[in-house]
């Protein structure tokens, strides 16, 4: 991401400028939606395992907090950049504002790979990273998640290194925690069930009962499955599921003109969502090759794997059938590819609506541990629903009144919404 | 003995007798073996002991005289029905035993006593007598060890020693007295050197003023007068040596002289084992071992059973005699199995854990750390055994195997192999192994292979003999044919196309071959009908598979798995065992949970006690069922809660959770890791060679299974990466997992496309690919040419994961590339660390993995697209594969350029390059000192190069005023690709100019030659040559404005002044 021909924090300045120039903002306020508000640059120092001493760069940008806390991931990555974390911490302020969350945006990293770390030295960085910014993050100014080659053990020993600064206990200020250690219930099925909210709320406007629709997956692993498990819930049908297959290197698709029947294909699928092939062909599978998902006969697509998926070699094969997509996976659409769905005239949800499940559920679980009080899973499941449906709501609107494509629309609201923050603050 | 008409009744009464003697002399015997308790307690329980092994015990009382003492039993008196013996020590009568019958029994041989009794009797006085002298001689040792009794007394003391020795052992005390003599002269005793001089009681008379002629020839000595040479010896030691030391001494000899039986038969060549153990078994009979050998004798005992127990390696023994004691070869002895008159080795592998075993047992600095490393009970048959069975079945046409080509042998292999398991062991074999089942018992058994050339220094066969487990179960006959099974597949495994192969290569054949064997108990536990050890694995010295820049070579590398170790030494295709740097134990290779839970162990071998198999089974399935039985599994396995490992606690339900293979435990919260890291060291240090060991815990105690030296080879330079390569030039390049190993140039690429190789109909036609890349090995040039294949060569588990071979397919290559395209985000599992890794190691076949896909590597794909394809007409017969596997003969599609390999494991690069052959003669003939290719050598090489023209330069013949330099190398910036910058300064003439053109020209050449040489970047010449004159400088045009600008000026050089 550091080579000079693809810099992350221009494209996403590159997107913001034209909704910018179409909600025709004033110059004040693009410029301080344009850049972040503040930037940290740092170093942590590490005395590793060798005796040697290293030190290690860290950045954290907020890039607008009229909304509410900024809220991001800490990424531990080797080529990390400042651009890149500029980027995300962007896309993190349009993410909490379409589902309407009060929440900024923010994104942190440490230029490091912790493949050459030991996990003693990786909480060294982590300690670290929260001295250098003890004073400028916390529950109600800047609130950190687990990202890329971070997880729940970082974001447990930063949360430790804070509250031992601020001899308190902030549960609030970090999220992505085990449950038990603040964490929140509902987290593993938020992201999969808030797909399948937006995609109930979509037929609702298409008028379509889902009990009459079939759908088809692109891949099994925990968005997609809980997806699935809601989407039947509805009374939906899933006709065809494509997973990767490890031993063979290569994805198949699994479809059954009966329904795949969940509880039954989990029976024979192992830890990363692989499904078992022979068993699959007992239990009356077919087994087709791996993108044969897109094209089948079905009236939803909900592709909740990899990004690029559908393209523009392969976009005008989905089945003059399907009614809506529905991106589970981040950016599954290649820009190409927009155009003929919107030709097609196939609903789209877009991905940073769809699956907003996943950060509503890390600001609950910030709300939680700010009262430290922790709901049971349906309170937190209902919650999200209603998250969901009106952010969904919002969009959807929009894009009917200014007959919008659902992508525009989902940043147009976004955008429209914290540049309103930033009036209403005064600031512009 | 007996005569038909001899009642039965008689015969049985006779038997029963002798039976009471007997048990009579056992008694004493057992009586008499306690030194320790007073000898009045003894003697009063011998007594008794004495009259249950006459006729009528109920009349027969004993006496016991000694030392003014006696010893009766209770009714004992003077009857006439007596037998006596007197006890004789030093041929002195020192006492008497007595035996009598109390009331009058008819008579027979001597009185009413039988001549067996009368025998008796005389045994136990001889057996009292030697109890006496023995006891004599411990008591006056013991006065003198505890320093008692000093003051005149002394003296006596050791001449009591002598004089015990003169009487009991004549050879013994002369050896003693000769000894005592060549002490006295090397303390400078005139008057022994007198004695020695002579040697001679003649001598001894000129004392008394007789001076001989010096002239004459000395007279053969020839002691006459013994007596006098023995008080004149025992005279000057009293006067000139302490006491303390002729004691000591004398002790040492004495106990020389026990060893002396020993050392002649090992010594002798001629001896067989069974002498040998015989022998050393009789020694420590007769040597208790509160004596020491003397440190020479020791020394020399130990060297010479290693060399007819082990081997005659010096390197090997040099090391073992530092470590190996007698008392070990004692202990070994007991369980060798071996044919009688055998002259066999115990071969490499337990050459290596016998040593092992030893350095580890006897490091001090660690005791504390090693005390509780184990080593599994083993039993071992020597390398002839192998010879005893082909002779005993008539197999011995199998020698010549051999000799015979390849194909025939790959072709009667089987046949041997069947003909050898349908062969009886020899009846000692057979007994032996018999033995060594009971010894061992019936838990499950590990025959390993152990043959004379395995494991060798340099020459690792590992994996080429067989090695078996077996489940051990059933009767005794069941386990001892399935025992004998085993062993005869493991002599068929010698005659087997991979190690003949493999010794054909490294000229080995013609060394004479052996098997042993080893039979080693399985380390473990059984859970269920399963029979498997905690864990086990390999650890190596050398890392030479890094993970991490952070890694250093030294910091070892461990492969380890749960359940047997085959998955952790042998490549599994869809498995990962655990990799640990001991050295850098934190540093893991998966890092994030997902990486931990995907590349974790899910199968894990074990043999199933009921179906007597080895089997490989599902980890889930073992640890639901039988989870709370598996020892030592918290250490083993992780849980996963979200994204966070926890350990298996009490309250785990293992029927409910998943778990995975971490070793968290056991790395984070034990000193399994410091203990191995600790142990590879010292056996590196030791052994003075980088090591590899097997090892395996029950889940309680590791066991050390194997130790050797770990295969390396002697190129491990890393090469001089070039920089700045024209692309075209370049066919690959890697930043992965590099390790140094100079590989020759090379004429031809075998190119297995991934893509058309993964849609390759089925598996018959995949298979295909595999024999024709073995059809290849043989057709094209050895050691120049290179495999590039997708995935891992010779996987074992899915050909779909690479091309199937075994390591004769692939011998003659000279680099083994396999291509990890990326497919998701898949990475292929490296080939380190298993048995074919090694055999490229060892035959110094390079290899490397490629990542066509990664950020910053080169794939030159075009070339191996667009280049002629050979193939289809070296093997017509597989033409079907010819869009599969690519053989391209690089001179002749490049018009005479050859391939050469450059690796550089310090920074992790390599690269292929095309490039004409003549500069590879010349870069392989001589490379020159030139260090390293980074900047700063790059512009200080150019600098001095430059200043040397100058000063070598006939400025006055070319008309030269003065020489400049400018540029990258002024600047201090030059890299490769840099050329020299020079600005002349002359007359202007054009003769001359040209003159000096020609002249600096050859300069240029030359220097593009250097540095060809040096780092391997070609150029037609280095020097770019800019003249000026006067007038330029006056105008300051063209390139004479450097001379004096102000940013990059030029810098003057110094000409030579005459």
């Amino acid at each position: 991401m550091s080579s000079g021909d693809f810099n992350a924090f221009e494209m996403a300045q590159a997107q913001f400028d034209k909704v910018a120039e179409l909600l025709n903002l004033d110059n004040g306020t693009r410029e301080v939606l344009r850049i972040p508000l503040r930037e940290y640059h740092f170093s942590i120092p590490v005395h590793m395992d060798d005796g040697t001493t290293e030190v290690f760069r860290g950045f954290r940008v907020q890039h607008n907090d009229a909304k509410g806390p900024c809220k991001g991931g800490i990424r531990f990555h080797p080529q990390e950049t400042v651009d890149t974390v500029r980027a995300l911490s962007m896309w993190m302020t349009w993410k909490c504002a379409v589902v309407n969350i009060p929440l900024g945006g923010g994104k942190g990293g440490v230029i490091c790979d912790p493949h050459n770390l030991s996990m003693n030295e990786q909480q060294q960085i982590c300690r670290g990273y929260v001295r250098q910014m003890a004073k400028n993050v916390g529950p109600i100014n800047d609130v950190p998640a687990p990202d890329v080659m971070t997880s729940a053990q970082h974001m447990l020993w930063m949360l430790d290194e804070y509250e031992v600064i601020h001899g308190s206990k902030n549960p609030g200020f970090i999220t992505g925690k085990p449950v038990g250690m603040g964490g929140s219930l509902g987290r593993k099925e938020a992201t999969g069930y808030g797909v399948i909210y937006t995609v109930r709320e979509a037929l609702k406007e298409l008028k379509i009962d889902p009990k009459d629709t079939t759908a088809s997956f692109q891949g099994f692993g925990n968005v997609a499955q809980h997806a699935i498990e809601l989407y039947t819930q509805l009374g939906g049908k899933v006709i065809c599921v494509s997973s990767w297959d490890q031993e063979d290197q290569t994805s198949y698709s699994f479809k059954r003109e009966t329904g795949v029947d969940l509880p039954e294909l989990l029976t024979i699928t192992n830890k990363f969502g692989g499904i078992d092939k022979a068993k699959a062909k007992e239990l009356g599978y077919e087994i087709l090759p791996g993108d044969e998902w897109l094209v089948q006969e079905v009236d939803i697509l909900v592709p909740a794997a990899l990004e690029n998926q559908i393209r523009g070699d392969n976009a005008e094969k989905i089945s003059p059938k399907v009614k809506l997509i529905a991106e589970g996976a981040n950016g599954p659409t290649a820009p190409e590819a927009d155009a003929i769905i919107e030709k097609k005239g196939i609903f789209l949800v877009p991905d940073f609506l769809a699956n907003a499940g996943g950060v509503t559920c890390s600001y609950f679980e910030q709300v939680q541990s700010n009262m430290n009080y922790f709901w049971e899973k349906d309170d937190v499941l209902n919650r999200l629903d209603l998250k969901m449906t009106s952010a969904f709501l919002a969009v959807s609107e929009l894009a009917k009144k200014k007959n919008l494509y659902m992508r525009d629309a989902a940043y147009v609201i976004a955008i429209q919404r914290v540049a309103q923050a930033c009036k209403d603050r005064g600031w512009v | 003995m007996t005569t038909d008409n001899r009642s039965i009744n008689l015969l049985v009464y006779e038997l029963q007798e002798r039976a009471k003697e007997l048990t009579c002399i056992y008694k004493i015997e057992e009586l008499l073996t306690n030194q320790d308790k007073p000898i009045e307690d003894v003697f009063s329980k011998v007594i008794e002991a004495i009259p249950p092994g006459w006729q009528f015990p109920e009349i027969t009382e004993a006496k016991l005289t000694y030392n003014e003492k006696t010893y009766r039993t209770k009714k004992f008196m003077n009857t006439p029905w007596l037998l006596e013996e007197n006890i004789k020590v030093q041929d002195k009568i020192v006492g008497k035993v007595s035996v009598c019958y109390v009331t009058e029994k008819p008579y027979i041989d001597f009185g009413p006593f039988l001549k067996e009794e009368q025998k008796l009797l005389r045994t136990i006085a001889d057996r009292l007598a030697h109890y006496i002298l023995h006891r004599n001689l411990q008591t006056i040792f013991k006065k003198i060890h505890n320093g008692e009794d000093k003051g005149a007394d002394f003296i006596g003391d050791w001449r009591i020693v002598l004089d015990m020795v003169r009487k009991t052992d004549p050879n013994l005390f002369m050896s003693l007295l000769r000894k005592l003599h060549n002490v006295l002269c090397w303390k400078g005793i005139e008057e022994a050197e007198d004695l020695m001089k002579s040697s001679s009681i003649l001598e001894m008379n000129l004392e008394s003023g007789n001076e001989p002629d010096e002239n004459k020839p000395l007279k053969k000595a020839k002691i006459i007068n013994y007596d006098d040479y023995i008080n004149t010896i025992i005279r000057l030691t009293n006067k000139f040596l302490s006491y303390d030391e002729v004691l000591a001494k004398i002790q040492k000899w004495m106990q020389e002289d026990k060893s002396s039986e020993l050392v002649k038969v090992v010594e002798t060549q001629g001896t067989s084992l069974s002498e040998i153990a015989e022998a050393i078994r009789k020694y420590f009979h007769i040597a208790p071992e509160k004596f020491e050998l003397t440190l020479q004798t020791a020394k020399g005992l130990r060297v010479s059973l290693l060399r007819r127990f082990f081997s005659d390696d010096l390197t090997f023994i040099s090391v073992a005699k530092e470590y190996v004691k007698l008392t070990d070869f004692y202990n070994l002895i007991d369980r060798m199995i071996f044919p009688p008159s055998s002259h066999g080795k115990l071969g490499g592998k337990s050459s290596g854990m016998f040593l092992a075993s030893n350095i580890l047992r006897k490091d001090e600095q660690n005791a504390e750390l090693f005390k509780d490393i184990k080593i599994p009970k083993t039993w071992y048959m020597t390398s002839d055994g192998i010879l005893a069975f082909m002779h005993y079945n008539n197999l011995e046409e199998a020698l010549e195997q051999k000799y015979k080509s390849l194909a025939e042998v790959k072709l009667e292999y089987p046949h041997i192999v069947q003909s050898f398991k349908n062969s009886q062991l020899p009846p000692e074999l057979s007994k032996g192994l018999s033995v060594a089942l009971d010894d061992l018992g019936d838990g499950p058994l590990i025959v390993r292979s152990s043959s004379l050339l395995e494991d060798q220094m340099g020459a690792a066969f590992s994996g080429k003999y067989k090695s078996l487990f077996l489940a051990n179960q059933g009767s005794k006959q069941e386990r001892l044919n399935a025992l004998s099974d085993a062993v005869t597949e493991v002599f068929a495994s010698t005659f087997g196309p991979d190690p003949i192969e493999y010794r054909a290569e490294r000229g080995l054949l013609d060394y004479h071959e052996e098997m042993g064997i080893m039979i080693q108990e399985v380390v473990g536990r059984q859970i269920g009908k399963y029979f498997l050890p905690a864990y086990a694995g390999v650890a190596f010295s050398n890392n030479e598979f890094r993970w991490s820049p952070r890694i250093k070579r030294d910091d070892g590398l461990v492969r380890m798995v749960a359940g047997l170790g085959t998955r952790a030494v042998d490549r599994v295709s869809d498995d990962y065992p655990i990799l640990i740097a001991p050295g850098q134990a934190n540093l893991r290779v998966n890092v994030t949970i997902d990486e931990t839970v995907r590349y974790s162990q899910k199968k894990i071998d074990v043999i199933d006690l009921e179906t007597n198999e080895f089997k490989t089974i599902d980890f889930e399935k073992i640890i639901k069922k039988y989870g709370h039985l598996y020892k030592g599994l918290n250490n083993i396995v992780s849980t996963v809660e979200g994204s966070m490992l926890r350990p298996v606690g009490f309250d785990t339900e293992f029927e409910d959770e998943d778990f995975y293979i971490t070793f968290e435990g056991l790395l984070n919260n034990t000193n399994f890791v410091k203990k191995l890291r600790t142990m590879l060291i010292t056996l590196e240090d030791k052994m003075k060679c980088p090591v590899d060991i097997e090892f395996a815990s029950d889940g309680e105690s590791l066991y050390l299974l194997q130790c050797r030296p770990q295969s390396h080879s002697e190129h491990h330079e890393p090469d001089i990466i070039p920089k700045n390569l024209p692309k075209d030039q370049v066919l690959f390049s890697a930043n992965k997992y590099i390790s140094n190993g100079q590989v020759p140039k090379l004429s031809h690429i075998v190119y297995v496309d991934p893509d058309k190789y993964a849609s390759l109909p089925d598996k018959k036609t995949m298979q295909d690919v595999g024999t024709a890349i073995g059809k290849l090995n043989k057709l094209l040039p050895r050691r120049k040419f290179v495999l590039m294949g997708p995935g891992r060569w010779g996987s074992r588990g899915d050909i779909k994961l690479g091309v199937s071979i075994t390591y004769s397919d692939i011998n003659n290559t000279a680099m083994l590339i396999e291509i990890a395209r990326k497919k998701g985000k898949y990475v292929p599992d490296l080939s380190f660390g298993t048995h074919f890794f090694q055999d490229l190691v060892e035959s110094s076949i390079r290899y490397l993995p490629l990542y066509p896909d990664d950020e910053g590597v080169v794939f030159n794909e075009r070339f191996f697209q667009i280049s002629d394809n050979i193939f289809q007409y070296l093997l017509p017969e597989y033409a079907n594969l010819a869009d599969t596997i690519k053989v391209i003969d690089v001179p002749q599609s490049t018009a005479g350029l050859f391939v050469k390999i450059l690796t550089n494991a310090e920074l992790d690069e390599a690269i292929a390059i095309l490039t004409s052959n003549e500069k590879f003669d010349a870069d392989e003939s001589q490379r020159i000192g030139y260090g390293s290719s980074s900047s700063s050598h790059q512009w200080k090489w150019r600098m001095d190069m430059a200043k040397k023209i100058a000063f070598e330069i006939d400025a006055k013949k070319y008309g030269i005023k003065g020489m400049y330099i400018f540029g990258s190398t002024k600047e201090r910036t030059a890299g490769q690709g840099s050329d020299i910058d020079l600005l002349i300064h002359d007359d202007g003439v054009l003769e001359q100019r040209q003159q000096a053109e020609l002249w600096l020209d050859g300069w240029s050449k030359c220097l593009a030659e250097m540095l060809y040489l040096n780092t391997g970047y070609s150029s037609d010449g280095l020097l770019d040559l800019h003249f000026i004159t006067d007038e330029d400088i006056k105008n300051k045009t063209s390139w004479a404005i450097k001379i004096n600008s102000m940013d990059n000026q030029a810098e003057k050089l110094d000409l030579k002044i005459n």
